[in-house]
């Protein structure tokens, strides 16, 4: 029985981000009629990718043709921290079958991971209340780009009302929640340090993964230091 | 109307394939890992460290006004922990200097 409420609580416990990922997912919609993406393709990424920052690069770099290889790049660049964040759910997934794992993952984002981490972190919860949220992420996610790409077809120039920045807007406010105090602040400013320099200096989207790296590996001496 | 190209279905197809991969393989291969500690260390701050570097870059070009929503966004959302609410003054801010300065 309180499997089943795990699944309706995660659905539950993501509506109020929801609604942010609804906003940023018409923001997507929108860009989609702007690049030439058809509503097919809008679908088929959803459904199938249903990876919100990598579908903003990849919709980026769409145009009539296509760039396989850099496209593809880039997009499991951005991705690669799902490997972590799935390896950061191995106490959530413990008692877990491998089918279980199988079915769960696949809707596992940023937002219902953050949710879930947290909630475990007060109360007992089974792997569906990850799965309700991403339930729940995948319906606002697909009405909110779907309506953005029916609304595109009227708006000319999405950068006019600075829709082009709700991307980084919503991240910069995730990124406020993840806050646990003042150990935080050197390592995150290594990251942005990293990122801007690697940005600079190389092309693609390599800047990400470098700055991160840069910015975990700092705390890992950092945290050496305070436990001494 | 809208046709569906091959290129786009071979592009959607391998991200699709390569994201289930990473996500399903980190935490099939995690039980390997987690018992070092240096290695949970380095994953509790990777989430953080990635959403920095991903959208630092982006403020920094977006330049004085990107800092000032910026701050805008970290305020709001550290004293109502209310996401829309911040994005969406961020995301205000952002417009009106567009449009007005």
């Amino acid at each position: 029985m309180s499997m089943n409420n795990d699944l309706r609580n995660g659905f539950i416990a993501n509506m109020p981000i929801g609604l942010s990922v609804f906003t940023y997912g018409s923001v997507l919609g929108i860009l989609c009629v702007q690049k030439g993406v058809t509503l097919h393709e809008l679908i088929f990424m959803n459904l199938f990718i249903f990876a919100g920052s990598a579908q903003f690069v990849m919709v980026d770099m769409w145009t009539s043709s296509l760039d396989i290889i850099g496209i593809i790049t880039a997009a499991l660049m951005i991705n690669l921290r799902y490997f972590l964040i799935g390896a950061s759910l191995h106490p959530l997934f413990i008692n877990s079958s491998k089918t279980e794992k199988f079915k769960y993952m696949h809707l596992v984002a940023d937002e219902n991971w953050a949710v879930t981490i947290d909630k475990a972190k007060r109360q007992n919860i089974t792997p569906l209340f990850l799965f309700g949220g991403g339930l729940c992420l995948l319906f606002v996610w697909s009405l909110g780009t779907t309506g953005g790409f029916l609304l595109g077809e009227f708006i000319k120039n999405p950068a006019d009302y600075g829709l082009d920045f709700a991307f980084v807007a919503i991240f910069t406010a995730l990124c406020v929640n993840m806050y646990q105090g003042g150990k935080d602040i050197l390592p995150w400013m290594i990251a942005a340090l990293f990122s801007v320099t690697c940005e600079y200096l190389f092309p693609g989207k390599i800047y990400i993964i470098a700055g991160a790296l840069a910015g975990s590996l700092s705390a890992l001496y950092l945290n050496k230091e305070e436990e001494t | 109307m809208s046709e569906i190209n091959f290129t786009s279905l071979i592009i959607i197809f391998c991200v699709a394939v390569g994201t289930y991969s990473l996500r399903v393989s980190g935490l099939l291969l995690s039980n390997k890992f987690v018992q070092y500690k240096k290695v949970n260390q380095f994953l509790e701050y990777l989430p953080a460290t990635l959403i920095v570097s991903l959208i630092f870059p982006a403020i920094i070009k977006e330049g004085t006004v990107g800092l000032i929503a910026t701050i805008f966004i970290a305020v709001i959302m550290y004293k109502t922990k209310n996401v829309f609410l911040s994005m969406f003054v961020g995301v205000l801010i952002v417009a009106l200097s567009r449009n007005f300065i």
